[in-house]
């Protein structure tokens, strides 16, 4: 891709970086709030399409994935309401393949990700936001709605469910290394 | 800090990098290093694990989709004042039309237009006896109700655009000033003009309108004409209750 030409205004400089930078990161969460690749894909851009009409609401970079999750998490809750008739429990879902269709399915991050998948939405959803946003508590707590006590417990307790969907191989982890 | 506090904190933050919960990691004997260190391995594999590929091209799309909108909104816009420029040039446009073809058609253009052709009347200095100057409005089926002003050189039935006049020039103090009547063309006001180097003054009478106008005759004189044609063609005013 070609680099950003100095003719650009600095609002399109700004947003371009921004895509550049944080549009990975805001795909996986996308992803594993959604469990779906396609969905993942039009929550991705319809979130970074109303970044760009409230992109002067940014004052600071470092708030810009904390921003764009919140903003992605509601597009994500509008999309579930137009959708709610059509929507049949996701648990029960296979999710798209396309993002496990490599050589490590096989291996332990494949074991991971089928137990994420099992993961209840409470759960799964503040641990994306604190490892792929890279979000405190409090922050995740703020985007939520909920106190950061409660956003502690959850992710202590998404932790523990992983091990325990893990089962042996989390107790294995322990002995090897 | 304990170690089950530091163990529920690890829990929950295991990146945290926290000095009290490095400082209980550090001190304590009771395996709580042990404990951050699976908790940091752990972590690796949750990211690891929830780094799924990310599809190809996906930021130029996201750029793409941006462009486009972004594209099709400036053209929005920019036909949207473009047909609002084009309203207020037709407005202005369409405005000014009607404005000067009213300024056109309006008494002062029209007698000034009428002058041309009648300059040589200007130059007239033999005065007219007052039998032919009221032959001049019977000719406009008009009768002057009182006496025409003297010194009356020119008098003639013309007509001043679509309306039927009756063409004067009084000399006063040496200076020729024009007076176009208009029996029937009812005006509602009295307006001064300038136009094309006549001074002038449309004025409404109770019959018609009278206009009366000059090159370079003085103010006094102008209001003398005016008076006496309006005195002429009116009738004399009748004397006010109280007026001495």
């Amino acid at each position: 891709m070609a680099p950003v030409k100095e003719g650009v205004n600095p609002k399109q400089r700004q947003y371009e970086a921004m895509v550049r930078a944080l549009s990975a990161d805001l795909y996986r969460y996308a992803f594993w709030l959604s469990r779906s690749e396609t969905v993942a894909q039009d929550l991705v851009q319809e979130t970074f399409l109303r970044a760009w009409k409230n992109l002067d609401a940014l004052r600071d970079a470092e708030a810009a994935k904390p921003w764009l999750i919140t903003i992605l998490r509601r597009e994500h809750a509008r999309l579930y309401e137009r959708k709610r008739l059509d929507t049949v429990e996701l648990d029960d879902n296979v999710p798209e393949d396309t993002a496990f269709a490599s050589p490590e399915r096989s291996g332990d991050a494949a074991q991971v990700r089928e137990a994420m998948l099992k993961l209840p939405d409470k759960y799964r959803d503040p641990l994306a936001m604190q490892v792929l946003g890279g979000m405190s508590c409090d922050e995740i707590a703020e985007s939520t709605g909920q106190q950061p006590g409660a956003v502690m417990t959850q992710l202590f307790r998404a932790r523990q469910r992983l091990k325990a969907l893990l089962g042996g191989r989390a107790a294995a982890e322990g002995a090897r290394k | 800090m304990n170690c089950l506090d530091f163990r529920r904190r690890i829990g929950a933050e295991p990146r945290s990098r926290d000095p009290e919960l490095l400082a209980h990691r550090d001190a304590c004997k009771d395996g709580c290093a042990a404990f951050w260190q699976r908790a940091q391995r752990f972590e690796d594999d949750i990211e690891a694990a929830m780094a799924v590929a990310i599809p190809e091209g996906l930021a130029d799309r996201i750029l793409l989709a941006q462009a486009t909108g972004e594209r099709r909104r400036q053209l929005v816009r920019r036909r949207t004042w473009m047909a609002l420029a084009a309203s207020v040039l037709i407005g202005l446009a369409g405005g000014g039309m009607l404005w000067r073809q009213a300024d056109l058609n309006s008494l002062p253009a029209l007698a000034v237009a009428h002058m041309p052709g009648e300059l040589d009347s200007l130059d007239l200095t033999q005065p007219m006896t007052d039998a032919q100057v009221e032959a001049g409005f019977v000719g406009r089926a008009t009768r002057l109700k009182g006496p025409a002003p003297a010194g009356v050189t020119y008098v003639h039935d013309c007509t001043v655009g679509p309306y039927p006049a009756v063409h004067l020039v009084t000399r006063m103090n040496d200076e020729p000033v024009v007076a176009l009547y208009m029996p029937g063309k009812m005006s509602s006001k009295t307006t001064d003009f300038r136009r094309d180097g006549w001074e002038g003054r449309q004025v409404a009478l109770s019959g018609g309108t009278l206009v009366v106008m000059a090159q370079g005759a003085s103010r006094g004189t102008m209001d003398a004409v005016e008076r006496g044609w309006r005195a002429a063609i009116e009738g004399p005013a009748a004397p006010r209750v109280g007026q001495i």
